[in-house]
């Protein structure tokens, strides 16, 4: 019974689970988790497809609509832009007279708002916007899918793979297989990294799709071609990452703790305030590092409260090196400190 | 050569206030050893400690030279039927016997040849592919102990394996032990049925609240209580005759004529000095048919060391 055994049982173990770990039914809400961004992204791209259908034939030059400035007349906007698209009138409560306008210059909508004749508010919105959905995909990516869908679908995974067994009462099974614990250990977490792993970077390949799709095909091949296969790599590896992080952080308090929740709030807790920590303590975080493969920075802009800028990104963010590095010691130390405890782990059912 | 066993040197265990098992020391030598017990007197504690589930707060064990806490070794040798009938989630009998075998580092076709083999032996077959989880109870039963014997282990350890067992199985399943047991394997089981383990068992360990009261083989048990005096019944012709013959005796305590006249019951506080006494009678020409020890088994024992009845 060598290394080379070992390793072979450990395989034979994470196969025997892998299985298990994916077609258990009370997990079918981690599969919603990671799908919920591409599912968003599809929405989005599924009206879009639909606004573009229904583009009208009649266009404004953009430059006509850019020369109107706030403050001019309702018949002066007519006379100057023609008749628009669509035209709505209505009184305020305040018995102000309400007007809105919409014009389209073959790739935007103006909206233009009137109170008492007068032009008040101008604005834009391009109908097909491939800038803002790749950075809309960033802030979900960060906001969502780094600290809430990977760190509660790995805490449904990982913290269950040892005190689920002793709550249903069938870790006895495993402990009674002849394998050392620590190989055990490593099967199971092995099932449930690869589980993690194909569930989370599908839904992240998933959404990324969605988002490029209903944008035109030569912008994304010139995106794709430019810096696209690289962004798609480092969300993967991103969401790879911290599977592995959350997930032995939580294999151990699974097993440290008989309800894991309390420590995981405490963890989510901390990771969320990881931005306005000392720069020594934020490295001690899975989001840390994980934030620091992410491509593309969460767009912030001045009106945000500076708290949440600061939340939302680390003051020091680590090297693409330092942070896989980084994850590799901060995992391998978990299970190390995890395997001490699973083989002093005893059967005693009645204490659950 | 050295003969392979099972050694608990002082050995404790106690689950945070409560005591599992105190001070325990046994040598259990090859063959079929029974614990006996009331509920909660630690014989599934002790079946624990021998399989590594849990671990002693004192103390040593060593199963045929290998330690409880080397399971990569360990559960190569041995089997464990456990009290617990529960089976991880989705799983089939056939995966539930086949799995440890597989870890093992069978391949899967030896595995499975292993398993379909030991679930031919308690007659599962038929439902090998259905879930544990539908499974009544007796049929958990046979799949643990499928389980446990798949691996054809030189220990078997076995909690009360008897079981929700149909008599024809539990006649079978008996044989298979005393067939594991006459290969010079160990085979470990508790059970309530003190009949059952009086007929199948080469020793027994009493135990009770933690404690070893005895353990040795059932006799040898009996000779060593001497509070109580042993209990005869001898069939003969005369028994009036012979009844009065043994009053007469110091060692006698109390003779019991039959209500056929044809059979007594004696009890007596010095066995040799009684056997020495029966000799002469039938020397005397008196026709003894027959004599029989009436508390040398398990039930009786039970009384006297542990009280009241299982």
């Amino acid at each position: 019974m060598n290394a080379v055994f070992r390793i072979r049982q450990t395989w034979i173990i994470a196969r025997l689970l892998l299985r298990r770990v994916f077609l258990f039914r009370r997990s079918s809400w981690v599969y919603l988790l990671a799908m919920f961004p591409a599912v968003v992204f599809l929405a989005h791209g599924i009206q879009m497809k639909i606004q573009n259908q229904w583009t009208p034939s009649r266009v404004t030059p953009s430059a006509l609509l850019e020369s109107i400035r706030e403050g001019a007349r309702e018949d002066e906007v007519i006379e100057k832009a023609g008749i628009p698209i669509k035209d709505r009138s209505f009184q305020s409560k305040q018995k102000k007279q309400l007007r809105n306008m919409e014009y389209f210059d073959g790739e935007r909508w103006w909206f233009l708002s009137f109170r008492d004749g007068i032009l008040q508010y101008k604005h834009n919105q391009k109908l097909v916007d491939f800038t803002k959905d790749r950075l809309a995909f960033a802030g979900m990516f960060q906001f969502y899918y780094l600290r809430l869908a990977i760190f509660f679908g790995c805490l449904g995974i990982f913290a269950n793979l040892f005190r689920g067994e002793m709550l249903d009462k069938t870790l006895h099974f495993w402990f009674l297989a002849p394998a050392r614990r620590e190989v055990l250990l490593a099967g199971k977490y092995l099932a449930s990294v690869i589980a993690a792993l194909l569930v989370f970077t599908v839904g992240a390949v998933l959404g990324f799709a969605m988002m490029l799709w209903p944008h035109h095909a030569a912008q994304v091949t010139a995106y794709w071609q430019d810096q696209g296969l690289s962004h798609l790599f480092s969300y993967i590896s991103a969401a790879a990452l911290g599977c592995m992080g959350y997930g032995s952080i939580f294999l151990a308090f699974g097993l440290l703790f008989r309800n894991p929740i309390f420590p995981s709030i405490v963890i989510l807790f901390w990771e969320n305030i990881n931005g306005v920590l000392p720069t020594w303590l934020q490295k001690l975080s899975v989001l840390h590092y994980a934030q620091s493969l992410c491509p593309v920075p969460v767009p912030t802009n001045d009106s945000m409260p500076v708290l949440i800028r600061l939340l939302i990104s680390p003051a020091d963010p680590p090297s693409t090196f330092t942070a896989i590095f980084g994850f590799i010691i901060l995992t391998a130390l978990v299970l190390w400190v995890t395997s001490r405890i699973v083989r002093r782990l005893e059967i005693n059912y009645n204490t659950e | 050569m050295t003969v392979p066993e099972i050694l608990f040197h002082d050995v404790s265990k106690f689950y945070g206030e409560v005591l599992g098992v105190n001070k325990v020391e046994l040598r259990i030598l090859p063959g079929i050893t029974s614990l006996v017990g009331p509920n909660g007197s630690g014989k599934t504690t002790l079946m624990n400690l021998l399989t590594g589930l849990i671990h002693p707060d004192r103390g040593t064990i060593m199963v045929r030279g290998l330690s409880p806490r080397d399971p990569e070794r360990l559960m190569r040798i041995t089997g464990y039927a456990t009290q617990y009938d529960t089976a991880p989630r989705g799983t089939t009998g056939f995966d539930f016997v086949s799995t440890g075998l597989i870890v093992a580092g069978n391949t899967k076709k030896q595995a499975a040849d292993l398993a379909w083999k030991a679930l031919e032996h308690i007659g599962m077959t038929e439902a090998a592919h259905r879930k544990v989880a539908s499974y009544s109870k007796g049929m958990r039963q046979r799949v643990r102990l499928a389980q446990a014997i798949a691996g054809d282990p030189d220990v078997l350890v076995l909690d009360e394996p008897l079981n929700g067992l149909d008599p024809l199985i539990r006649a079978e399943t008996v044989a298979l032990f005393q067939d594991f047991a006459a290969q010079g394997r160990h085979v470990i089981l508790s059970s309530h049925v003190l009949q059952e383990v009086d007929i199948i068992s080469d020793r027994v360990i009493f135990i009770s609240n933690g404690m070893i009261v005895a353990e040795g083989e059932i006799r040898g048990v009996r000779e060593e209580i001497h509070e109580h005096p042993s209990q005869y019944m001898i069939r003969c012709r005369d028994a009036s005759r012979v009844a009065s013959l043994l009053f007469g005796q110091d060692h006698i305590t109390e003779v019991k004529l039959h209500d056929d006249r044809l059979g007594l019951l004696v009890m007596t506080r010095d066995r040799v000095a009684f056997s020495r006494a029966l000799t002469g009678i039938a020397l005397d020409g008196h026709t003894i048919e027959s004599v029989m020890a009436v508390d040398a088994n398990v039930d009786a024992l039970y009384k006297y060391l542990i009280g009241g009845s299982e």
